[in-house]
C-alpha cells in the first residue's frame, strides 16, 4: 500500500511499470537567500496507472506545486521527477511543450477552453498542435468521447455559450482526445454548484474505470477526493498520508486532525 | 480613481500620450512653418501685398490637421475602450464598495483630459522646436531670407486646445461601456469579461450606406463630367468626401469581412487559424484599430494616382512639345512629396493605435496564452500566432486603402483631366511606384515592430498562469 518507501530504494532505476508518473526527493523553493520559502520539502511519491488518485491538502501545503512539477509546467529546485520512463526534471522548454501536448492532460478550474475555437475546435487542437489530423481510429475516440459525454449536440457552440458543468466535460473530453498517459485535474469542481460537481466527478471516475485512464486530481474538497481510488495528503510541502479510497467523511475528519494538529 | 499605479498608467497611456503629442506637435509646426512661409511672401515686395498666399497656406494646413487630429481621436477612443475592457473586474469592485457608474466613467475621463494635455503641451515644444530647426536651415541655406517671426503667435492655441478637446472627447466616448459594468462581475465567473457584445447600429449604418452610395454615385457622376469639363472636379471632392466618410464610418461592416478574407489566406495551421479567430474577436475593436491606417494609406494612394495619372498625361504631351513642360516633372515631384509626408504623420499616429492595441491585446490575454503554453503549443507558434495577427491587422489595412485610393485617385484624375487633351478621353490611372514602394516596406516595418513587445510578453507567460484562479 505505502508505495513511497518502495520507491525511495529504487529512484535511479526505471519506472516500475505500475507507476505512470513519479518524483523522488523533489524539493521546490520559491524566493532566493533572504526569503526562501519551500513549496514542497524532500518528498518521494509516484502515481499508479489506471488509478484515480486524488492530492489533498489545505491551501498552501504544496499540492498544486506538486501537481505543476509533475505535469511539466513547472521545474523542480531539487529531486528528480519522471513521467512514464521519461525523466522530465531537466527537459528544456521545447521538449516539455511536446511533453505536454502528446503525453499529459489537463482539466483546470476554469478557464480550461480557448474562447475563439468552439468545441470542435477545442477537442481537435492537441492534434492541429502537432500539425496533423485525427486517424480514423483516434476520430472513433473523440467521437465516443463526445457522444458519452453529451457534447454532439454542442460542437459548434463557443465556450461562452455553455453552462460551467458543460465546458468542464468539454475540458476533460480534451484532456482524453489524445489518449495521454497521465490527466491532471486541479480543481476540478471548484468553480462548479455541487451537482454539476458531482457529475464532472462521475465522469472523471469512469474515465478511470472505463478506459484505465490515470488521473491525478489536486482538491482540497473531500466529496471530490471521495470519488479517487487513492488519496495522498500533503501539509506543509510534505506527504503525510496515502490511502486507498475514503469516504467523504472519513477525509474531512483527516484533514481537521491536520488542521488542529498545526 | 485609475485602479492602478503609476507605472501602469505610463504603460497604459504612454500610446495615448504619444499619439496627443504626435498631433499636436504637427499642428504647431505646420502652422509655425505656413507662419514663417506667410512672414516671408509679406517681406517680399512684389508678393507683399496680397494675403491670399498666407490664408491657402493656413487652410490647407488645417485640413492636414484636421485629419491629423481625427485620426487621433479614434485611435484614443479605441485605447481607453480597450483599457476601460481590461479595468472591467477593477471598476466592478469600485462599482460593488457604491461608486456609481456615471463617477467612474468621469474619472477616466479625467484621465483622458490630463493625458491630452501632457501630450498637446509637450507637442508644442517639439513642434515649435521642430519649426525653429527647420526655419534656421532654411534660412542658413538661402532658401529663405531673414525675417522676424513671432513663435507665440495666439493662434498656435487652436491645434494645442483642440487635441486637449479631442483627446478628452475620446476618452469620453471609449469610456462608454463603463456604464455596463455591474457590480456583480467583481465577484466573478468563470468568463474573462467581455465589455464589447456585438451591437446593431441600425441608424449609423443606414446614414454610413447612404453617404457611400451617394458619394460614389457623386463620384461616378463628376468623372462622366470630367470628360467635358475640368471643372468636374469639384464636384468629385464632395462625392469623394460624401463617400469616404461612409468608408469610415461604415468601418465595422467593410473590416470584418476583409479581415476574415485575409485571415483566411494566412492558412490553417493552429497559430494562423487562432490569430485569425483573435482579430476578430471583438470585431468593433478590430475597426477601429484598423480604420486610421485605411484612412492614411487611402489619401496617400489617392494624391499618388492621382498625380501618377497627371504625370502619363504629361509625358504624352511633352513628348510632342519639350520646352512647355519643362520642370513639371520635378514640380509634381515636390508636390507628391510634401503631401506624402503630410498624411503620413496621420498615418503615422494610426500605427502608433495599430501597435499599442495589440500590445494591449496580449496583455488582456495573459491566462490565455497560459493555456495554450499548458496544451502544447511552443513558443514558435505562439510567436507565429501573434505575427499573423499583426499582419493580419496591417496587410487587411493596407489592402484596403489601396483599393479605395485608387479608386478616389483615379476619379479625381478622371474628373480633372478627362477633358485635358481637348477632347473627352479616359484617364489611364498612374502607378505611383515609389509611393506604393514606401507604403509597403511602411507597412511591412509596421507588421513586424507591432509584435516585438507582444511577442516577448508572450513567451514569458508561463503556463501555470492558466492555471491560475482568479
Amino acid at each position: 500500500m505505502d508505495i513511497t518507501t518502495s520507491i525511495d530504494v529504487v529512484a535511479s532505476e526505471p519506472a516500475a511499470p505500475a507507476l505512470v508518473a513519479r518524483v523522488a526527493n523533489l524539493t521546490k523553493s520559491y524566493g532566493s537567500h533572504g526569503a526562501r520559502i519551500d513549496a514542497l520539502r524532500d518528498v518521494t511519491v509516484g502515481i499508479r496507472r489506471g488509478e484515480f488518485t486524488a492530492v489533498m491538502g489545505p491551501s498552501g501545503s504544496g499540492k498544486s506545486t506538486l501537481m505543476h512539477i509533475m505535469a511539466g509546467l513547472d521545474s523542480p529546485t531539487e529531486g528528480r521527477v519522471w513521467l512514464g520512463d521519461t525523466e522530465i526534471g531537466g527537459l528544456g522548454d521545447e521538449q516539455l511543450t511536446l511533453l505536454r501536448r502528446r503525453r499529459v492532460g489537463f482539466v483546470f478550474q476554469s478557464f480550461n477552453l480557448v474562447p475563439t475555437l468552439d468545441v470542435e475546435g477545442n477537442l481537435l487542437l492537441p492534434f492541429e498542435l502537432d500539425g496533423r489530423t485525427p486517424s480514423p481510429r483516434e476520430r472513433e475516440w473523440i467521437d465516443e468521447l463526445e457522444t458519452v459525454l453529451g457534447l454532439d449536440p454542442r460542437l459548434s457552440h463557443r465556450p461562452h455559450e455553455l453552462s460551467g458543468g458543460q465546458q468542464q466535460r468539454v475540458a476533460i473530453a480534451r484532456a482524453l482526445v489524445t489518449r495521454p498517459e497521465l490527466v491532471f485535474a486541479d480543481e476540478p469542481t471548484g468553480n462548479l454548484d455541487s451537482r454539476t460537481g458531482r457529475e464532472v466527478l462521475q465522469v472523471l471516475q469512469s474515465a478511470t474505470r472505463g478506459y484505465g485512464q490515470s488521473i491525478a486530481m489536486v482538491t482540497h474538497d473531500p466529496i471530490a477526493a471521495s470519488y479517487a481510488d487513492r488519496v495522498i495528503f500533503l501539509a506543509d510541502g510534505r506527504v503525510v498520508e496515502d490511502r486507498p479510497r475514503m469516504e467523504a467523511s472519513e477525509i474531512a475528519a483527516f484533514m481537521l486532525a491536520m488542521e488542529q494538529a498545526a | 480613481m485609475s485602479g492602478a499605479g503609476p507605472a501602469s498608467g505610463v504603460r497604459e497611456h504612454g500610446s495615448s500620450i504619444l499619439v496627443a503629442l504626435l498631433s499636436s506637435a504637427f499642428g504647431v509646426a505646420l502652422l509655425q512653418i505656413t507662419g514663417v512661409l506667410d512672414d516671408a511672401i509679406r517681406a517680399d515686395p512684389i508678393t507683399g501685398r496680397s494675403t491670399t498666399v498666407g490664408i491657402m497656406l493656413t487652410v490647407i494646413a488645417w485640413v492636414f490637421i484636421a485629419i491629423a487630429i481625427y485620426v487621433g481621436s479614434i485611435v484614443t477612443a479605441n485605447t481607453f475602450a480597450t483599457i476601460v475592457a481590461g479595468r472591467a473586474r477593477s471598476i466592478a469592485l469600485l462599482r460593488l464598495i457604491g461608486s456609481s457608474a456615471r463617477r467612474q466613467r468621469r474619472a477616466v475621463a479625467r484621465e483622458g483630459l490630463v493625458v491630452g494635455l501632457i501630450g498637446a503641451v509637450a507637442g508644442a515644444a517639439v513642434g515649435t522646436g521642430l519649426a525653429v530647426a527647420l526655419e534656421r536651415l532654411a534660412v542658413w541655406a538661402d532658401w529663405l531670407p531673414e525675417v522676424a517671426h513671432d513663435w507665440a503667435d495666439p493662434g498656435l492655441a487652436a491645434p494645442i486646445l483642440a487635441v486637449v478637446a479631442t483627446t478628452w472627447l475620446a476618452a469620453w466616448v471609449g469610456s462608454r461601456r463603463v456604464l455596463t459594468v455591474t457590480p456583480l462581475q467583481a465577484i466573478g465567473g468563470s468568463q474573462p469579461l467581455s465589455l464589447e457584445e456585438a451591437r446593431s447600429r441600425p441608424a449609423r449604418n443606414a446614414i454610413a450606406i447612404t453617404l457611400f452610395a451617394v458619394g460614389t454615385a457623386t463620384l461616378v457622376l463628376s468623372m462622366l463630367l470630367g470628360l467635358v469639363t475640368p471643372f468636374a472636379v469639384l464636384i468629385g471632392v464632395v462625392g469623394g468626401i460624401l463617400s469616404f466618410t461612409g468608408v469610415v464610418l461604415g468601418a465595422h461592416l467593410i473590416m470584418p469581412p476583409a479581415l476574415r478574407l485575409v485571415g483566411r489566406m494566412l492558412g490553417r495551421s493552429p497559430s494562423a487559424r487562432l490569430a485569425a479567430a483573435n482579430a476578430l474577436r471583438y470585431p468593433e475593436r478590430s475597426s477601429r484599430t484598423t480604420i486610421g491606417v485605411v484612412i492614411g494609406v487611402t489619401l496617400v494612394t489617392m494624391f499618388g494616382v492621382t498625380v501618377a495619372s497627371f504625370r502619363l498625361l504629361i509625358e504624352a504631351a511633352q513628348a510632342e512639345q519639350p520646352e512647355v513642360y519643362e520642370g513639371t516633372g520635378a514640380m509634381l515631384d515636390g508636390v507628391t512629396a510634401v503631401f506624402s509626408v503630410l498624411i503620413g504623420v496621420s498615418a503615422l499616429i494610426a500605427a502608433v493605435g495599430l501597435v499599442n492595441a495589440l500590445s494591449l491585446s496580449v496583455l488582456q490575454r495573459t491566462r490565455e496564452l497560459g493555456l495554450l503554453r499548458a496544451l502544447g503549443f511552443s513558443r514558435a507558434q505562439l510567436r507565429r500566432m501573434i505575427l499573423a495577427e499583426s499582419v493580419q491587422l496591417t496587410a487587411t489595412a493596407v489592402l484596403v486603402g489601396l483599393v479605395l485610393g485608387t479608386f478616389y485617385g483615379w476619379a479625381g484624375a478622371q474628373s480633372l483631366l478627362g477633358s485635358a487633351s481637348g477632347m473627352p478621353g479616359i484617364v489611364a490611372p498612374g502607378v505611383p511606384w515609389t509611393i506604393l514602394a514606401i507604403v509597403v516596406v511602411s507597412a511591412a516595418v509596421l507588421t513586424v515592430a507591432a509584435t516585438i513587445t507582444p511577442a516577448r510578453r508572450a513567451t514569458r507567460v508561463s503556463p501555470i498562469t492558466a492555471l491560475a484562479v482568479e
